[in-house]
């Protein structure tokens, strides 16, 4: 298994430095081709472009085999957990990917640059940030007070972004913001990748919270 | 806050367990038996259940609806 991994973190890199190089070549070898904008409308295969080609081939097949084995992780987690009634095991350092939300930001420089806003979809990615929290209940029995618990921060955290989402729909449908509609759509997409972020975060968040409320009383016992 | 007394804990002592012991028993965690036991946490009916047979006593002693 740890061999495995290995090889696998092996593959990434490998893959990585021979795009660099492929890239690279390009570069010095053959005119640039496929850095610099072109047009693939009238794209006549070269020889020199094996390289690029095959490199890029091979990150994307390694990229998508990462991405297989992340739902294969998840729905094994997933199975483990129905099976012996203990949540999942997540190490909370994962919450560490909501940092990614950060990226967001980068649609405020790329709609200026040239009115591109897909990053603000990254902001769903702060949403990550549970994986503290779902991280520090790992392996934890399953018991009716968890699932209770479960419904109940399910719920609020449902409640909270619906209402964000309700709000910003009422405000937003009333027409343009700042008197431009492009404005409008973009605070929209905003909104709503924060609220699924919030839910995501709020879920697991209140769920520790519930679960742990008043855990000071936890330890005062001897259990005897 | 669920407005109910609970003997667990006196019914528990009586039946030399721990907390753990009977969290075990009835298949939930010891915080849960915890919280029974201060009424933080109302149970359902087969918790109740299966904590009444875990110590020996009936339900209407151990959880006290007032």
């Amino acid at each position: 298994m740890k061999n495995n991994k290995k090889l696998i973190i092996f593959f990434g890199v490998f893959c990585v430095l021979l795009t660099i190089a492929s890239f690279l070549y390009t570069a010095v070898f053959n005119d640039k081709r496929f850095i610099a904008p072109m047009d693939m409308s009238d794209y006549v295969f070269r020889v020199k472009d094996l390289p690029v080609i095959i490199s890029c081939v091979l990150l994307a097949l390694y990229v998508l085999y990462i991405f297989l084995l992340i739902i294969k992780s998840a729905i094994t987690n997933k199975n483990r957990e129905e099976d012996t009634e203990f949540t999942r095991t997540v190490n909370p350092k994962y919450g560490y990917c909501g940092l990614f939300g950060l990226f967001g930001f980068m649609g405020f420089w790329t709609y200026n640059l040239d009115k591109t806003v897909f990053p603000f979809v990254f902001f769903m990615f702060f949403g990550f940030f549970g994986f503290f929290y779902e991280g520090k209940m790992s392996n934890t029995l399953i018991d009716e007070r968890y699932k209770e618990n479960r419904i109940k921060a399910q719920m609020a955290a449902d409640k909270i972004a619906m209402s964000v989402i309700f709000i910003a729909v009422l405000f937003l449908g009333q027409g343009k913001l700042m008197g431009n509609l492009e404005y409008t759509l973009i605070a929209f997409v905003i909104v709503v990748a924060l609220s699924i972020a919030l839910k995501m975060f709020l879920g697991m968040y209140l769920l520790y919270h519930y679960d742990n409320d008043g855990s000071d009383g936890l330890f005062d016992e001897s259990g005897e | 806050m669920p407005d109910f007394e609970c003997r667990l804990k006196k019914y528990r002592q009586i039946k030399d367990l721990t907390q753990e012991q009977l969290a075990v028993q009835v298949g939930v965690r010891r915080e849960t038996i915890m919280r029974l036991e201060k009424a933080q946490y109302n149970p359902s009916l087969k918790l109740a259940v299966d904590i009444s047979r875990a110590v020996g006593a009936p339900i209407e002693e151990i959880f006290i609806f007032k």
